[in-house]
């Protein structure tokens, strides 16, 4: 355990070595939350309702939103695609070291990097531009509220190793084209934006199965209290039934690529 | 018993190949032809414990895909690799805590940090005691001279620096098997040097078992005792440097230094001796190992000798020879 530790330091250590960087990407995140606010800011103004959604729930819907998009959907991991095409793998494969704890380790390390920045930047928009919070009313919503944020972290993990394993057939561009494909997609299908369920009952009904749903829109729901206990309930079975088919996908995909690994690099 | 050993390995590639320019760009966008390198072909040998093996070949050889077979990155064809009683590509942490590999094109240092802490991270993964690590770190950087250089972002090293760095890296856990691939690649004749005697050092201190490949003779020359060549992906050299001598140089040089005026055509009376470069005064020639001295004895009565020297052909030479598969005179 001591190692991942180790590596979790290390990371802090590296990220904060380029502070130029880490400064453009806080400006990048506290943008692009300003983006999607100012968008339903202007819709509220001809509209007094969206769906279910009034402009308080709907503002509290993307506060909640916007950090779980820089809880569970910022990772580092996706370095694994670059690693795996040009062949720096070959430094964790030699080594007493699972290369998936070393990518946990280090993505939690920026995580939680992120978050006690990112928090701050968030508190200082709703003071500034005095967007109504909504709390959960009770500890257990809490408590239930970080458990799924944490599993949906490790669903989202899984499923970037996955796209990553391109790479082991298709190096060529270092595993970019799916991952870009993926990334244009996923703002959408997670529910960062908007939620999922503005649009008519059949599409909702569909997003409820994709394990993108389970990133962002599925723990926020249930932090403002939106979803009933049965509903609560069948999108646990979903959410553990797609974390149990990606860590088996992952495993396999894992396995066969390896075995075809060319190690390039040189 | 073997602490290393390899029967009949094979690593095939499947790699693509593109008719060039655009034209084929485009054709290789909806029809591919592939094709299989045989990257190592039916490669078999053992290695005591104890032992430093020179690896030599040209490049594309198959040198670096053995040692990734052997370090178990790659997934051999078909074939038996064991090395100290393990089969690499199962990964097994005992068996990774007991070698390294360092490729001298490749770092595993984090690049933006310095050594050390890459260093501090090693010492977690191969869950190195405390007082055990800070023994070696501090006889390595002392047999390397580092000193200061540990503090300093790896990224601002020269490659000489980075390159000591990268084996204090992979020597920190005190493994008793090292593959070292081309370590001494881009570095300066006296760096070279540095390198080379550490290795000897390592070797010798720790009775540590190395593989070594090189592009400079001087490293395999000075290093190793038994060397392997290796050529589109075969053996065809195992033994001791001074075999491949007697076995490949069925010729010596004599080396000749004239006191008076002598033309090419003059020589015309020794058939045996061939002139391998003519720069009068001096004329070298080449000549088969049985008749060395009795051409020896002719040339010097027949002409006016200032000079004479009789000597056995460079390795690189033989090996160059061997390798364009040309005749040895």
């Amino acid at each position: 355990m001591r190692k991942y530790w180790q590596i979790f330091k290390i990371s802090w250590q590296n990220t904060l070595i380029y502070r130029f960087n880490f400064f453009m990407w806080q400006v990048r995140t506290v943008l692009s939350f300003l983006t999607i606010y100012f968008f339903w800011f202007a819709v509220f103004t001809q509209y007094n309702q969206i769906g279910t959604y009034t402009r308080t729930t709907m503002f509290a819907y993307l506060l909640v939103a916007a950090f779980l998009r820089n809880l569970v959907l910022w990772s580092d991991s996706y370095h694994a695609c670059v690693e795996i095409a040009n062949g720096d793998l070959n430094n964790y494969l030699l080594k007493p070291l699972s290369y998936f704890g070393n990518w946990l380790a280090r993505d939690w390390a920026d995580k939680i990097l992120n978050l006690l920045f990112f928090v701050p930047e968030l508190a200082l928009l709703i003071i500034i531009f005095r967007i109504p919070l909504v709390f959960p009313t009770s500890l257990w919503v809490w408590a239930w509220f970080i458990v799924l944020a944490i599993l949906g972290s490790l669903l989202y993990f899984l499923f970037s190793f996955l796209v990553s394993s391109f790479s082991f057939w298709y190096p060529e561009h270092d595993g970019w084209p799916l991952r870009f494909f993926m990334l244009m997609f996923l703002d959408f299908l997670s529910g960062a934006a908007f939620p999922l369920d503005i649009f008519p009952q059949p599409v909702t009904t569909l997003f409820k199965f994709l394990p993108t749903s389970y990133f962002i829109y599925f723990p926020t729901q249930v932090y403002l209290g939106r979803l009933s206990f049965s509903d609560q309930l069948s999108g646990l079975v979903i959410m553990l039934f797609w974390l149990l088919v990606f860590f088996y996908l992952v495993k396999i995909v894992w396995h066969k690529g390896l075995q075809i690994y060319g190690a390039y690099g040189r | 018993m073997a602490l290393i050993s390899v029967s009949h390995l094979k690593k095939y590639y499947r790699v693509y190949k593109k008719e060039p320019g655009l034209s084929g760009s485009l054709k290789s966008l909806f029809h591919r032809k592939y094709e299989d390198v045989k990257a190592v072909n039916n490669v078999s040998f053992d290695i005591k414990e104890g032992e430093l093996v020179g690896f030599i070949g040209p490049n594309g050889a198959g040198k670096t895909t053995t040692l990734k077979v052997l370090s178990g990155l790659l997934y051999p064809t078909s074939g038996k690799v064991s090395v100290l009683g393990f089969i690499p590509f199962d990964r097994q942490p005992q068996f990774q805590k007991q070698f390294s590999l360092v490729m001298g094109q490749k770092n595993q240092l984090w690049w933006d940090l310095p050594a050390l802490d890459s260093f501090l991270l090693n010492k977690e993964i191969y869950e190195i005691p405390t007082q055990q690590f800070n023994q070696t770190l501090a006889e390595l950087v002392k047999m390397l001279d580092l000193g200061e250089v540990l503090k300093v972002q790896v990224r601002k090293l020269s490659l000489g620096q980075r390159m000591k760095c990268e084996l204090v890296a992979a020597l920190l856990h005190l493994p008793k098997v090292l593959f070292l691939d081309e370590p001494t690649i881009g570095l300066d004749v006296v760096m070279q040097q540095k390198i080379r005697d550490f290795i000897k050092g390592y070797n010798q201190k720790y009775k540590a078992t190395i593989i070594l490949t090189s592009h400079y003779m001087d490293d395999v020359k000075e290093l190793c005792s038994r060397v392997i060549i290796i050529d589109k992906g075969k053996i065809f050299f195992d033994g001791k440097l001074d075999a491949i001598i007697k076995k490949y140089a069925d010729h010596k040089i004599l080396e000749l230094v004239f006191s008076g005026p002598v033309t090419k055509s003059d020589f015309s009376v020794i058939p045996a001796a061939k002139i391998k470069d003519f720069d009068l005064p001096r004329v070298t020639f080449s000549v088969p190992r049985d008749s060395a001295n009795e051409v020896a004895a002719k040339l010097l009565t027949k002409f006016p000798v200032a000079d004479l020297n009789i000597t056995e052909p460079s390795i690189e030479d033989i090996i160059r020879v061997v390798f364009t598969g040309r005749d040895m005179s």
